[in-house]
């Protein structure tokens, strides 16, 4: 059998993440995908391969965007697809570069994520029409109240309380303070995060993730390209995993319940396999792709943090500040900037630049080892990434 | 002929109107025709996987977990326990006027839950019908006179309301 070809992340490009009325979408992207390009250090006429996501078309009042999206991403020439799993698109553009890099169908590919959310004037119910229209749809499920059913299942189950989600959300504002990209760069504390407005109980606004947008691109490279004098983040471990779409299947499930996250914890156990893990707390860095609080602390038991009750008790020891490891979401996470279609791809890029020591002020020191997790769907397409600096 | 130079006086960003509300049908398909169908003889009924035997309620006709078709199709209880809720609190266009409750439901005999409005609740204090709900009190099933086809044919009430 071949040996598997050894893949690196060579070069990071990020818009800042914000409702961008500046700019068109091909504008945002190539944007992005030029600063990709020159963090990497090579022109677009070395790349083979480019891999897109693009958050629900109708958020961005934008149908079958990739025609114009990836053009503007390099495509012109070149082997290009679109990928869209909800949540997970950016990083599913991602592993869809990777997996065509490791069959040896290029050298060279670049990967963007793309979201334009802002075009919607009104976001929640564009986010009700992503939702079964046949069983589920006219009970006005949203992306909120999809996250609201699970954290009133995590306060039955584990006693969770709105206290311990807002301490999480006051480290994640904490965070974001560092980060020039970020959308929420105001240190909310936990008590201001308590006092917010309340969406739909128990998540208040600032529980939930902003309406962002914005583009991530990230260039990637067989081992032969990489390893040219540049600091790289090698892909060590990652894996793919999906669960049912039906909520309702999932309680009390001998497999693993609706708030067990499944798809995390199987996606998690082969990712980590794969780079010789125990558990993701060996990380310096990991990022959560969770855009409410309780979903951060959802994914703690499949990340191997901790047994799943024990959860409430891990955030009021302090786990995952600054000064601690490993770090929980040193950019701030979703919570300070979620463009819906880019922010898998967000937390993958996030750990390649903390591995490659090039994340500016939010750097953990001496970061060698990241751990990234994409989350989408009804909950249940997910995927857990290890990169390391060496 | 004008001639742009990069030090143009900047314009502001321009926005341009548009909508996206174009009409669909959905077919609810083979399993949910009948369960809509049976929904207007007051009954819910499930589909049963011959492989892990669970009855799937609302019904599917296939098991996505053991990826083999439905058979039997079993009728359910109208009681069951609310395994989860969310009290919607703020107003957005296009969805439910708050406050309102939404919870999935395993009834009787079900091995699925279902997701409906919860009605009949004082919610008044939302704190306090929350503290309730977390309780996950009994609830049943109450059909609405008038039956159109939807799953808001019906919904849940608290059972000792």
């Amino acid at each position: 059998m071949c040996p598997v070809r050894e893949l690196a992340i060579i070069g990071v490009g990020q818009t800042a993440y914000r409702r961008r009325h500046d700019c068109s979408t091909p504008e945002l992207v190539s944007q992005a995908v030029t600063a990709a390009l020159h963090d990497a250090g090579i022109p677009m006429q070395d790349v083979d391969i480019v891999t897109g996501g693009f958050a629900p078309d109708g958020l961005a009042g934008e149908n079958c965007p990739d025609k114009r999206f990836l053009p503007a991403a390099g495509a012109v020439g070149r082997w290009s697809m679109r990928v869209n799993t909800g949540g997970t698109t950016g990083i599913a553009a991602a592993y869809a570069a990777m997996d065509l890099l490791a069959a040896r169908y290029g050298d060279i590919a670049v990967a963007v994520g793309v979201e334009r959310m802002a075009q919607a004037v009104n976001v929640p119910a564009v986010f009700n029409s992503i939702f079964d229209p046949v069983y589920e749809r006219d009970t006005g499920l949203s992306t909120i109240s999809m996250g609201a059913l699970r954290a009133a299942r995590m306060m039955m189950k584990w006693g969770y309380t709105p206290q311990v989600w807002a301490e999480v959300a006051a480290r994640n504002y904490a965070h974001a303070t560092r980060n020039p990209l970020a959308q929420i760069t105001r240190p909310y504390t936990a008590d201001e995060v308590l006092a917010s407005r309340l969406l739909a109980w128990p998540i208040r606004q600032l529980d939930a993730c902003p309406i962002s947008e914005g583009v991530c691109a990230v260039v990637l490279a067989g081992a032969e390209v990489a390893q040219r004098g540049r600091a790289v983040a090698w892909v060590r471990g990652r894996a793919s995993c999906t669960d049912t779409y039906n909520m309702g299947d999932r309680f009390d499930r001998a497999d693993g319940d609706l708030v067990d996250l499944l798809s995390l914890h199987r996606a998690t156990e082969k990712a980590l396999g794969q780079a010789g893990l125990p558990s993701a707390a060996e990380a310096d860095v990991v990022e959560i792709h969770a855009p409410f609080t309780h979903a951060e602390t959802m994914a703690y038991a499949p990340l191997r943090f901790c047994a799943a009750e024990d959860g409430a008790d891990l955030v009021r020891a302090g786990f995952g500040r600054w000064d601690s490891r490993p770090v929980i979401n040193p950019s701030g996470g979703p919570q300070a900037a979620n463009p819906v279609g880019a922010t898998a791809l967000v937390r993958l890029a996030e750990c390649a630049l903390q591995v490659r020591r090039a994340a500016g002020e939010r750097q953990v020191p001496d970061a060698a080892l990241a751990v990234a997790t994409g989350q989408g769907g009804a909950s249940q397409f997910s995927t857990c990434t290890v990169l390391t600096a060496a | 002929m004008a001639e742009l130079t990069a030090d143009q006086e900047p314009v502001p960003p321009l926005t341009i109107a548009g909508h996206w509300d174009f009409r669909y049908q959905y077919f609810a398909g083979d399993a949910a025709s009948r369960f809509f169908h049976e929904l207007g003889n007051g009954r819910i009924m499930g589909t049963l996987c011959p492989q892990c035997q669970r009855v799937l309620v609302p019904a599917r006709g296939f098991c996505d977990a053991c990826y083999v078709s439905t058979t039997d199709w079993r009728q359910v209880g109208d009681r069951g326990r609310l395994e989860t809720f969310t009290i919607l609190a703020s107003r957005f266009p296009g969805l439910p006027d708050p406050p309102v409750v939404i919870g999935y439901v395993t009834l009787a005999g079900a091995s699925t839950a279902l997701l409906n409005f919860v009605l009949g609740l004082d919610l008044t204090d939302v704190e306090a019908a929350a503290t309730r709900l977390l309780a996950q009190p009994a609830v049943e099933v109450r059909f609405r006179d008038q039956r159109e086809g939807r799953i808001t044919d019906f919904f849940f009430q608290l059972a000792d309301a």
